[in-house]
């Protein structure tokens, strides 16, 4: 007789955890909504309308498979603004695709792998896509986020060789696509210009970029390079300042690490940030990509250490671009760090 | 990344609002746009909000030099249209670049209160 009790005691506390967790959110099935307005609204905009990616309206959502947004979600974009989510879950995953599908079910996708010749593709993609892919399928320049991107396309005109396309699009969507167009985008619809087996073609063609992959960049070296000066604090300063606008950056006034952190200024602080900047090289890369205003304007830090020893301390412009793994900006990236080499080594000469 | 419906300016001051409401000071902020558009580029509003603690980043950049050039904490956010963009540099991608355990701990706090800001202007 305990022993009934224990056991009916045991399960009644038990389902009773269990009904506590699902009362607080924890046993609950994701929210499509919320993980939606977490992770994608950003970009894809307020119910979709769009504006850095893609918009997902009915007719695009319509055009592709489950599997794709699937696929698009867990392997990204690299290289443009479409992350990767590997850590949300399937449940997470499916959540947010159903979410999608209460805006617009999938359309009838004829699944078929594309058969034809690659060769006549390649004459057919020079003639029709390449305007806008591009001639190694790379689509439009940067990394797909707005602000001084051109507005000439209402989005970026997708990179038909990134791999998180190729992995994500089957010929099926790919087909669907090249027949329907794409609306509220510049891809037109081209089932009246093309024959069922040039399209065929076009796709062989494109499937041809999977074997042109570049290696996906690495980050680069540490956050940071430190170098020290044989110099003292001040003609640290003096000399950086010096060298910077020997190499035509543009300088700024200079601020200490904590400056306005605190109601009471330090005035014996002896860390001192130069701040610069070369214009072109910062609005190229700001062309690329807006977000990366958060590591401008270009500094140099110069720090007095507690036995009087002096740092000169710059970003490692080109690991954190690394993160961005954006080929344009790599080269801009590699640029600029040399140039800010050449200063450090001037100031510390 | 995150979009909130707030026009430019009002969004600007919200951001604020609420990097103070979560213990941080914001130390300045600065215009982006106003230098570009003086270059003839056509861009929208602009600008990078940096923030901290005083303490916390005397004590970081003491024992992470590395880290100096990421400090303070930032936050850009521009115009798109009649609605704002807010972007950060997640500061867990920094623990790649500097591997200790204890900086983890604060990278994680950091990013989890970045995360609850951009969650307040959603």
């Amino acid at each position: 007789m305990k022993v009934v009790n224990s056991r009916f005691w045991s399960s009644t506390i038990i389902i009773l955890i269990l009904g506590m967790l699902a009362a607080e959110g924890i046993y609950a099935a994701p929210d499509g909504e919320q993980l939606y307005s977490e992770h994608c609204i950003a970009c894809h905009g307020t119910h979709g309308a769009g504006g850095i990616g893609l918009p997902l309206i009915a007719q695009t959502l319509g055009s592709v498979t489950d599997d794709y947004l699937y696929k698009t979600v867990r392997y990204g974009r690299p290289g443009r603004i479409m992350p990767a989510y590997p850590t949300l879950s399937d449940a997470q995953v499916a959540a947010l695709i159903a979410y999608l599908r209460s805006w617009a079910p999938q359309q009838e996708i004829i699944t078929k792998a594309a058969t034809g010749e690659a060769g006549s593709g390649e004459t057919l993609y020079a003639k029709h896509c390449i305007a806008c892919h591009g001639k190694d399928g790379s689509g439009g320049d940067g990394t797909g986020v707005t602000f001084s991107r051109p507005r000439s396309f209402g989005i970026m005109p997708p990179a038909l060789n990134n791999p998180g396309f190729l992995k994500a699009a089957s010929d099926s969507v790919i087909r669907h696509t090249i027949t329907r167009g794409r609306l509220d985008t510049e891809m037109p619809a081209f089932s009246d210009l093309l024959s069922a087996q040039e399209i065929d073609d076009i796709i062989l063609y494109i499937r041809a970029f999977e074997e042109q992959q570049k290696p996906t960049a690495s980050v680069k070296g540490p956050a940071s390079l430190i170098f020290a000066s044989p110099y003292d604090f001040e003609t640290t300063v003096q000399r950086v300042r010096e060298a910077l606008k020997g190499n035509n950056f543009r300088v700024f006034g200079d601020r200490y690490l904590e400056q306005g952190l605190s109601d009471f200024e330090d005035q014996h602080n002896r860390n001192t940030r130069i701040r610069f900047c070369n214009f072109e090289n910062l609005y190229g890369m700001l062309g690329i990509d807006p977000r990366l205003g958060i590591l401008l304007p270009c500094g140099l830090t110069v720090v007095e250490n507690d036995d009087k020893s002096v740092d000169l301390i710059a970003m490692n412009v080109n690991a954190i671009a690394s993160v961005f793994n954006n080929e344009q900006l790599t080269v801009l990236s590699e640029a600029m760090l040399e140039a800010i080499l050449l200063v450090v080594e001037e100031a510390t000469f | 990344m995150a979009r909130t419906t707030m026009e430019f300016e009002t969004a600007l001051e919200v951001l604020q609002r609420s990097i103070e409401e979560h213990g941080y000071t914001v130390a300045h902020v600065q215009r982006c746009d106003g230098g570009m558009r003086g270059m003839g580029y056509e861009t929208d509003n602009y600008k990078t909000v940096f923030f901290g603690k005083h303490d916390e980043i005397t004590r970081l950049s003491k024992k992470y030099p590395e880290l100096i050039p990421y400090l303070p904490l930032k936050i850009v956010i521009y115009a798109e249209g009649e609605e704002s963009i807010l972007a950060i540099l997640n500061p867990i991608a920094l623990g790649e670049f500097i591997p200790d355990a204890e900086l983890q701990i604060q990278l994680q706090r950091w990013h989890s209160d970045i995360k609850s800001v951009l969650a307040d202007m959603r």
